[in-house]
């Protein structure tokens, strides 16, 4: 009897809330499309949140980007400064971005404009109206979208609705590589699988280690996934997959997983065998390469990596040797494959606004200029989407990548930031590394996914 | 306990029944400031959360109206929270492993140290060390431990001394398979302090009569400690156990600094889960469900505790 005591009130409140709740649900704050699906809400109808008033002048932009990367856009934003005469303030949250962005969203003091990390969060920010249409600062996106590479104004858009703009964008379809220990094992880079397959070959029979893999990071398999699944199966096949109707028992993704483990990142290819991989992390892995004393010859996958490769976390003597001794080649295609070279994986970030006022829209319309892209590009540490940035004002060392992206056949973004939040891709891809069944571990995932679609 | 009693009205007999008659603006004016955080910081949000957990709680809100499909999703449909099978994983069954495995060790490990202590002439000093870790911040613990895991020979302190034994580096916190472990001992560590001495004061309190009676009587050590120590220690034992049983059901610091529920989602347990889930997830309904099943977790632990200290009460 005590035991019931303690317990009946809250079984009586959950009878009282699951008589009332679905009430409360209609009085409450209007939802858009509310299913969830946003089915019968395209076209542009978007709602137009109300502009806060007790704003000031000048307008908040937060991000994650620190060091030489907030330098870089600090730039930007004082070139938009001078141009408009807008104060714009800029705040770094270097960890836990996306829980300080959703509690001060939440809490209602959002930032006016932040850098969206991953399409997963524009799309749950975006059902929430945490963001604010494009269409709300009377941008129209067809006067802009001649600015940018074709296909990269897609990526912020949500439910046929535009809620933001593609900031800046990196290639994932990168190998690094040092020119100078090729030239000592005599090889050269690889243009298709085989050859790639081949030169693993070589480098092991002449007593090298051709691949570093940081498997610890699980986002680093990913990126490796992405670029062999695209090559093999076609930019459509890729677009499927990362949408809600793909199907990750297909066949594909299992034949991909194999191709990749199975021929080129076997164990005796990948530094530190399978156990030494997965424990490596991801500048650890730079690292093998570039490091002072290396113990592996290549590094797939992130223009990023040579950045990290010639600074202090790893070797700041390759500093200016971009081209000698760090340069990196395009991920090859695949005999019988349907993707080709142009056809590439990136990453990028997504920047929207977040308060529906008159200085978000100026600054949102400053960065889809050419000039706001160009000041960025200059600082080194981002390739513009914007078509119009000349490759020759990026620093040497990355207009190769600036060069791949705006001569690209087709760009797709990186599909694990395309999935929604909760299924973990490079989990998946650490356990069929360390050699579980792949089709059961596909059948498991493809249960996660599903549901994290219908949940979104 | 007397505190507790309000002093007017009293009617005696079962300490379960509300006081009879008279009202006491005194009582009203001592307990009103803490009734009233405790219903806006404690019961308010309890409810608030039982309710989103019904909702999809998009941004927080009550967006939509989802009945009891997340919890069911929750126990059928998310591997990451509970997958049955062999070995079962998921957050719930890492919980599990950690109620088992942290809460009997550090048991059994303080109440070992509290006795072996007892005998020797530097006990202050084996009882400072042990204790020490209990002074340390659970983020600076996390930190310290990174480090000794570490999977290299050359950072790792671990891998160091399994280097000179010619045992390759090992990454204790890389694998799925030695994580929740690797993390189990960590948390040992930092508690079994507290075990100890809790333990070590209740056997002090043991009158040495009933040992020495006991020693006349032929009972060997052995004996002793199963017969005699642990049952008039039992209570004590049952403090430990029931804080150590709590602290397992919030763990959160250590999670998230040393692995961050990683790698993959092997060691998360569900106080992180329901972080994950709530905050960088966005997925607020989701967060709150798995946040009842937590208050579920513990009611039962309520229940006792509330138990005890009425037989306390009774007993004074």
């Amino acid at each position: 009897m005590r035991t019931f005591r303690l317990v009946a009130p809250f079984m009586a409140l959950l009878l009282v809330l699951a008589a009332c709740a679905p009430g409360d649900d209609n009085g409450g704050a209007a939802s858009p499309g509310d299913n969830g699906n946003g089915n019968g809400d395209n076209g542009g109808t978007a709602e137009c949140p109300e502009a806060p008033s007790d704003a000031g002048g000048g307008i908040v932009v937060t991000s994650l980007w620190g060091g030489a990367e907030e330098e870089a856009f600090r730039a930007v934003l004082e070139a938009f400064t001078e141009e408009t005469g807008i104060e714009a303030t800029y705040e770094a949250n270097r960890t836990d971005y996306a829980t300080v962005l959703r509690t001060r969203i939440q809490g209602g003091n959002p930032p006016d404009v932040a850098i969206i990390p991953g399409i997963g969060f524009l799309r749950s920010f975006a059902r929430d109206n945490s963001i604010v249409p494009l269409e709300c600062y009377g941008i129209d996106v067809a006067d802009i979208e001649g600015e940018y590479v074709p296909g990269m104004l897609n990526a912020g858009n949500v439910d046929g609705t535009q809620y933001g703009l593609m900031a800046k964008v990196n290639s994932k379809a990168t190998i690094w590589y040092d020119p100078e220990r090729f030239g000592e094992f005599g090889v050269e880079p690889a243009d298709t699988w085989d050859g790639l397959v081949s030169l693993s070959d070589e480098i092991r029979n002449a007593g090298g280690t051709p691949w570093s893999l940081a498997a610890a990071d699980g986002w680093t398999l990913t990126d490796w996934f992405e670029a062999t699944y695209l090559k093999m199966h076609g930019p459509d096949a890729y677009d499927t997959l990362f949408s809600a109707e793909g199907d990750w028992t297909d066949g594909t993704a299992q034949e991909t997983i194999e191709k990749m483990y199975g021929e080129l990142l076997t164990a005796e290819n990948v530094e530190g065998g399978t156990d030494g991989a997965l424990a490596t992390a991801f500048v650890d892995g730079i690292a093998k390469v570039f490091s002072t004393s290396p113990s592996a010859e290549m590094y797939c996958c992130g223009a990023f990596v040579g950045g990290i490769a010639a600074s202090g976390d790893v070797n700041p003597e390759l500093e200016g040797q971009f081209g000698t001794r760090y340069d990196w080649f395009p991920f090859p295609t695949i005999e019988g494959g349907a993707g080709e070279i142009g056809d590439i994986s990136y990453g990028g970030d997504v920047i929207a606004g977040l308060t529906n006022r008159e200085e978000v829209g100026e600054f949102l319309r400053f960065m889809a200029t050419v000039e706001a892209g160009t000041t960025w590009a200059e600082g080194g540490t981002i390739i513009s989407p914007l078509a119009g940035v000349d490759t020759s004002v990026y620093p040497e060392s990355v207009q190769p990548e600036a060069e791949q992206i705006a001569n690209a056949s087709s760009a797709h973004f990186d599909g694990s930031d395309l999935l929604p939040a909760g299924p973990d891709l490079g989990a998946v891809l650490q356990s069929a590394f360390r050699g579980d069944d792949v089709g059961a571990l596909l059948e498991e995932f493809q249960a996660q996914v599903s549901n994290a679609w219908e949940t979104e | 306990m007397a505190v507790a009693n309000p002093p007017a009205g009293t009617t005696g007999g079962s300490s379960g029944k509300a006081t009879g008659g008279g009202f006491s603006w005194a009582a009203l004016f001592f307990m009103g400031p803490a009734a009233l955080l405790l219903v806006v910081l404690l019961i308010f949000p309890t409810f608030y959360s039982l309710a989103l957990s019904f909702n999809r709680g998009r941004g927080g809100q009550f967006s939509e109206w989802v009945g009891f499909d997340n919890y069911v999703r929750l126990f059928t449909a998310d591997p990451n929270f509970l997958r049955l099978g062999f070995p079962p994983s998921g957050a719930l069954w890492n919980n599990v492993l950690w109620l088992i495995f942290y809460t009997s060790l550090c048991v059994l490990l303080g109440l070992i140290i509290a006795v072996m202590a007892t005998r020797v002439r530097y006990e202050a000093l084996i009882k400072a060390i042990v204790f020490l870790p209990m002074a340390i911040a659970a983020t600076a613990i996390a930190i310290i431990w990174r480090f000794v895991y570490f999977p290299s020979s050359e950072t790792g302190l671990l891998n160091a001394l399994l280097g000179i034994g010619g045992v390759g580096p090992v990454a204790f916190l890389g694998s799925p398979d030695t994580v929740n472990w690797a993390l189990i001992v960590v948390g040992v560590w930092g508690s079994v302090g507290f075990a100890t001495v809790i333990l070590s004061a209740a056997i002090k309190g043991i009158s040495s009569e009933v040992l020495e009676a006991a020693r006349v009587d032929g009972a060997n050590e052995t004996q002793i400690f199963w017969r005699i120590i642990v049952p008039m220690v039992s209570l004590p034992i049952s403090v430990v156990a029931v804080t150590l049983i709590v602290n397992v059901i919030k763990l959160f610091d250590l999670i998230y600094v040393m692995t961050n529920g990683g790698p993959g989602t092997s060691s998360r347990v569900i106080a992180f889960a329901m972080y994950q889930e709530a905050f960088p997830a966005g997925r607020f309904g989701y967060g709150a469900a798995i946040a009842v099943v937590m208050l579920l977790m513990l009611i039962p632990i309520i229940i006792f505790n509330v138990r005890r200290f009425r037989t306390e009460a009774v007993q004074q």
